[in-house]
């Protein structure tokens, strides 16, 4: 199909459903019209993001969730055409995607899902709670054994590699990753810390960075970082993981 | 209804652990200390700075252990803190530069933490107390 014959036909689906009521029967189908036309623009999307180690059929399926989000929130009294609505959705998820789930290793699927849920109700309880919660608690909440909780902990340190600061493969805006993710360095200016130490630490990335001194020189716990930089403890403690293998990687004799 | 934390003491248990001198090792002593800290009842915060510190600190023995040589790693859980000491057989042993970056991690993870050369051998000892159920 022509891309002109899309923007057609999206157009008029919309008008469509914008017309109808809330609760009309119809509406469901609209919309699945809508999401079927434009899974083109997800896929051009998607292959963007090739060769960063993630299966592209898992970035589809994470670009559709974004294209379907953009669906429901479209309003045609917006004046610009669905497509450039949309993008920065998918786009978005996408990145999302990379930033909260990216396995380098491949780790078998029940560990994934293993460490998801537990990533969800880490940060459950400690809402719950007000501060991290323990392995039993874990447990009793995901009915599963104090083993398995275990378990997931280590496999969650099979971080992802795909690196966050690396640009993506195609001139998209020339952002990074990194970028979009706020200002980290106010750290490093506000903590005292032995000077030898500071080339070290200037090798990291920012956010990287901003982690291991909130950790090791604010001494600050992971799930204080976590609310801090707005990020998971799981993924806080992925990142720690990764700094301190690549400071140990730059540091040489026998230090 | 969730349970609360216990706050008795755990009874006092020794557990040592002895891998080859090898970092594919590292995850099993990582997972072992783990799971002595969810006796403990230590928080995930807790659990995951204890698997970092003995991590660290069987990285440092690493790089001076003697090849084909044995990391020993002695827990003693009592009250309700963990003790973790970490030794290896070393040509040269020497205990690393307290201002390295390695100290600063260990110190910043740990309770208590001490380096030492003891016949022959690196041995690095450190202690982490169930923090408090600290407020975010």
């Amino acid at each position: 199909m022509l891309e002109d014959d899309v923007r057609e036909l999206t157009g008029a689906a919309f008008r469509r459903l914008q017309a109808l009521p809330d609760d009309d029967p119809a509406r469901p189908d609209l919309r699945a019209d809508l999401v079927a036309l434009n899974l083109p623009l997800v896929e051009h999307l998607a292959r963007r993001f090739r060769n960063r180690g993630e299966p592209y059929d898992d970035l589809v399926q994470v670009g559709t969730i974004g294209l379907i989000k953009a669906v429901d929130r479209f309003d045609l009294g917006r004046e610009v055409e669905f497509s450039t609505y949309a993008t920065p959705t998918i786009v978005g998820e996408i990145k999302r995607w990379f930033r909260d789930k990216g396995w380098s290793i491949r780790v078998p699927r029940r560990l994934q899902e293993l460490r998801l849920s537990l990533a969800s109700a880490t940060s459950e309880l400690t809402q719950e709670l007000g501060r991290s919660p323990t392995v039993k608690e874990l447990a009793h909440r995901l009915a599963i054994g104090e083993d398995e909780i275990l378990e997931g902990l280590e496999s969650a340190n099979a971080y992802s590699t795909v690196s966050l600061d690396a640009p993506e493969s195609t001139a998209w805006d020339g952002a990074s990753v990194g970028d979009a993710l706020g200002e980290y360095d106010d750290a490093l200016a506000t903590v005292e810390f032995r000077e030898s130490l500071r080339p070290l630490l200037e090798a990291l990335a920012p956010r990287e960075r901003r982690i291991v001194v909130l950790r090791f020189f604010r001494q600050m716990t992971q799930t204080q970082i976590a609310a801090d930089v707005g990020m998971s403890q799981m993924h806080v403690s992925r990142l720690l993981a990764r700094s301190l293998a690549t400071l140990r990687e730059g540091l040489t004799g026998d230090d | 209804m969730m349970e609360t934390r216990s706050s008795r003491p755990t009874e006092q248990a020794e557990v040592t652990l002895t891998v080859p001198a090898d970092s594919r090792y590292l995850s099993v002593v990582r997972t072992a200390a783990a799971g002595l800290g969810a006796r403990l009842d230590f928080t995930l915060d807790d659990i995951e700075d204890l698997r970092i510190a003995v991590d660290e600190a069987c990285v440092l023995l690493l790089k001076q252990a003697r090849p084909e040589s044995q990391v020993r790693c002695e827990f003693t859980v009592e009250g309700l803190g963990l003790g973790v000491r970490a030794s290896a057989p070393c040509h040269r042993p020497k205990v690393p530069p307290r201002d390295g970056f390695s100290w600063t991690v260990l110190s910043a993870l740990t309770t208590t933490l001490a380096m030492e050369v003891q016949d022959g051998e690196l041995v690095i000892s450190l202690t982490r107390s169930r923090g408090g159920d600290d407020l975010l």
